[in-house]
């Protein structure tokens, strides 16, 4: 009897010790998050940026603690915008056990969407790859998280409307670059131009966008009553530069998310005042996440990158897309615990409701049916040193995108 | 010394006729193929698919490409457009209902019918004006693809690849890929080897050194020009749709920019224009050089030893791909396979330094 109570009193401290090194040895765990992209060849505009504002995110994180006895690293590598090389470092990822991937390029991470769907890993593919992955059933590993381009789209017809007093009988000149992001929104802006009947006219400039003039004459003939720019980078320099000298006004144009304060800088600041854009993160310094990085990971040495970018439209869409997706973390550790897996991080991310940014980015509900996390946006405006909101969050025409986006996934289902 | 020669004596006609009349190459060659007819059962996931697969599918690719360039010597600046072609065909053709293999052959079918098109400028120009030619039907063909919904698969112009069956294996099958990839390129390896023993081959060759001079002895420079572009944009186009099915199985236009012809051609040339090692050498060298850079580097990196911002650690693979690409050039124009023969003849001699070939 002795024997056994010592025997029971035994295991039962073992238990208990085992119990008491658990939290310890959480501790010490590390998830690894694969934050590739292109530096070097076509989204050079905009990855160092991003990618400043993702590490510097999990920086803070780690600083402040980690997730639940978590810590966070993220892998930086370059793919050069070529999809057999992000190919590569998905499987080379996959080996190291990787729980988030974002590649983010457009033709990288729609090689990678097939794989991700097979191997059962998270794809984030917030403001690139394809606009239908917003529709979960289909793409249930896939993460657009923030408003797709067609929702920008969308946006920015709803505030020319909401501006103008209505959209029947505008003129609205869609100017894009000639290649597939240029013109991807093409289908909702021809769907909602005979819903709220509109005249649409869309004028393509070639790939990459260094010569335009041509086709910025042809705008000018057309006498628009706003034109939309579709490109990035470069182009969307020469785009505000030719239209200018064209005698368009600033303030008829809207642009996609990429136009930046650089962009603005390098076309002049005071070239294009009231030019539009649309917008999905706030801008600038002046919020409390922003604050805590400059705080625990500038003031400590261990930014990413130079502190002057910190608070750039671009770094902090990087820091946008951490934020939602350590939301994601959190809560699948809270419901699920350890060990953190990509598909225990999928059914967390789906768990996010309101997600409550204090304003940084609109409120984000990600279900297992909607993966864009609302498709809110908002339109701001360049006053001359930086980009003021002219409207609130909003996410606009979401019916027609959740069709356009449905017919377009169902076709994927259908070949998968 | 490996290449031993002495006791080799030629009684017959078929025996000096063999691929590889040295011994020691049969053995080189026969240690190759079950190197790469093993590889699944001792590479990993991660080398087996995403470095020895796409060099398989990349060298059948130059091979076909070789054909062109290096053996009939008709320069072309548009080969990913005929590879898109035969990669776009091949889905669609599927899509429709058409069983892979047929699927496969039509794809080859169309891309050489449309490569041929534009293979007849060839009959007109010559080298740069036929670089411009064919870099007309690559931007051609990018135009159509993205601006024809059709054919790109809608707002986003991305195409999946749908499930397939070669012969009786399913493609969505890791293995069957590989081995798919593999046998294309093996069979187009030999295919090579060959043609230029042929009387087509040698034609080809006639054309490229002179074609005023072949139509003297009797070449139909018209007939075997269009022939050089049909059968090489047939390969190409075929080679397309392996790529398609085996390695991207999703196809989007930039996968076949303009950049990628130019990948193409350097694989051709960095490689040796012609030879048949050399285009594996060289879309080895291509293909995989900037993703093995980039892991040193980064590893580097990691390491400590390295210590730079992100951005300069990214350029750093490709300034060292770039002097990479210009030492060998330099140290050898005729490319990487011209590299291999200087060791090969060194060998063949040794210990001596000459010996009459």
């Amino acid at each position: 009897m002795g024997r056994i109570k010592k025997f029971r009193l035994f295991t039962g401290s073992m238990l208990v010790a085992a119990a008491l090194a658990s939290p310890v040895l959480q501790a010490q765990e590390t998830a690894k998050f694969a934050l590739f992209h292109d530096f070097t060849k076509v989204y050079t505009f905009v990855a160092d940026e991003i990618s400043q504002g993702q590490r510097d995110y999990v920086t803070l994180i780690n600083e402040e603690g980690g997730i639940k006895g978590y810590k966070f690293e993220a892998l930086v590598r370059d793919h050069g915008n070529e999809p057999q090389r992000g190919i590569e470092l998905y499987n080379r990822a996959r080996e190291e056990g990787v729980v988030y991937y974002n590649f983010f390029s457009t033709p990288v991470s729609n090689a990678i969407v097939p794989r991700a769907l097979q191997d059962k890993v998270v794809l984030g593919m917030p403001l690139t790859g394809r606009a239908d992955a917003i529709v979960g059933e289909v793409f249930p590993y896939v993460f657009p998280m923030m408003a797709t381009y067609w929702s920008q789209a969308a946006r920015i017809l709803q505030y020319i409307e909401e501006s103008e007093g209505g959209l029947k009988g505008k003129k609205i000149a869609y100017v894009h670059i000639d290649s597939p992001f240029g013109r991807e929104p093409i289908p909702i802006v021809d769907k909602l131009s005979r819903q709220k009947s509109f005249e649409l006219r869309t004028f393509a400039y070639p790939s990459p966008g260094n010569e335009q003039s041509a086709v910025w004459s042809d705008v000018r003939r057309y006498r628009p009553d706003h034109v939309i720019l579709w490109g990035a980078g470069n182009a969307q320099l020469v785009s505000i530069r030719e239209a200018v000298r064209n005698g368009i006004d600033p303030a008829k144009m809207l642009s996609v998310v990429w136009l930046t304060e650089t962009d603005m800088k390098n076309v002049g600041e005071r070239t294009a005042i009231g030019i539009k854009r649309a917008e999905v993160v706030k801008p600038g310094r002046d919020h409390p996440i922003i604050q805590r990085i400059l705080d625990k990971v500038y003031k400590a040495g261990k930014g990413a990158g130079p502190e002057e970018r910190v608070g750039s439209s671009y770094y902090n869409y990087g820091v946008a897309d951490m934020v939602v997706t350590f939301e994601g973390v959190k809560l699948a550790l809270e419901k699920f615990g350890p060990p953190l897996t990509s598909e225990k991080l999928k059914l967390g991310l789906e768990m996010i409701r309101d997600l409550d940014t204090q304003g940084f980015m609109p409120p984000v509900t990600i279900t297992e049916q909607d993966h864009q996390g609302g498709g809110y946006a908002r339109v701001s405006q360049w006053d001359g040193k930086a980009w003021v909101p002219v409207s609130d969050w909003a996410a606009a025409f979401q019916d027609v995108v959740w069709e356009q986006a449905r017919e377009s996934a169902a076709k994927f289902n259908q070949t998968k | 010394m490996f290449y031993r020669q002495s006791g080799i004596y030629h009684t017959r006609y078929e025996a000096t006729r063999r691929l590889w009349p040295i011994p020691f190459e049969r053995w080189q060659v026969g240690v190759i193929l079950l190197l790469v007819l093993a590889a699944p059962f001792y590479l990993s996931a991660l080398y087996l698919q995403s470095y020895l697969l796409p060099w398989l599918i990349w060298s059948a690719a130059t091979l076909s490409l070789t054909l062109l360039m290096g053996v009939a010597g008709q320069l072309h600046f548009g080969y990913a457009a005929v590879m898109a072609i035969g990669a776009y065909s091949a889905i669609h053709l599927v899509r429709f209902g058409l069983p892979f293999e047929f699927a496969f052959l039509g794809a080859g079918l169309i891309a050489a019918l449309i490569g041929c098109l534009f293979g007849a400028a060839a009959l007109r120009v010559k080298g740069l004006y036929l670089v411009m030619a064919t870099l007309a039907m690559q931007y051609l063909v990018d135009w159509l693809i993205i601006n024809v919904p059709a054919i790109s698969g809608g707002a986003h112009a991305t195409l999946q690849a749908p499930s397939a069956r070669i012969l009786f294996f399913s493609l969505e099958n890791d293995l069957v890929r590989y081995y798919f990839a593999l046998a294309w390129a093996v069979l187009l390896t030999v295919f090579l080897l060959n043609v230029k023993r042929t009387s087509f081959g040698r034609a080809l060759v006639a054309i490229r050194d002179k074609d005023y001079a072949a139509s003297v002895i009797g070449v139909n420079p018209f007939r075997y020009k269009l022939l050089a572009f049909f059968t090489s944009s047939f390969l190409g186009g075929m080679s397309g749709a392996v790529l398609a099915f085996c390695f991207y199985r999703a196809v989007t236009p930039e996968q076949f920019s303009f950049n990628v012809s130019t990948q193409l051609v350097a694989m051709v040339l960095v490689g040796g224009l012609g030879s048949v090692i050399g285009a594996f050498l060289g879309a080895g060298f291509v293909l995989l050089a900037p993703m093995i850079l980039t892991n040193i580097v980064a590893m580097l990196s990691d390491f400590g030893w390295l210590n730079v911002s992100v951005n300069l650690l990214s350029h750093l693979p490709l300034m060292i791909y770039g002097a990479l690409i210009l030492g060998f050039l330099l140290a050898e124009p005729l490319g990487l396979a011209k590299i291999y023969d200087n060791i090969r003849n060194y060998f063949l001699v040794w210990p001596f330094k000459h010996s009459r070939r």
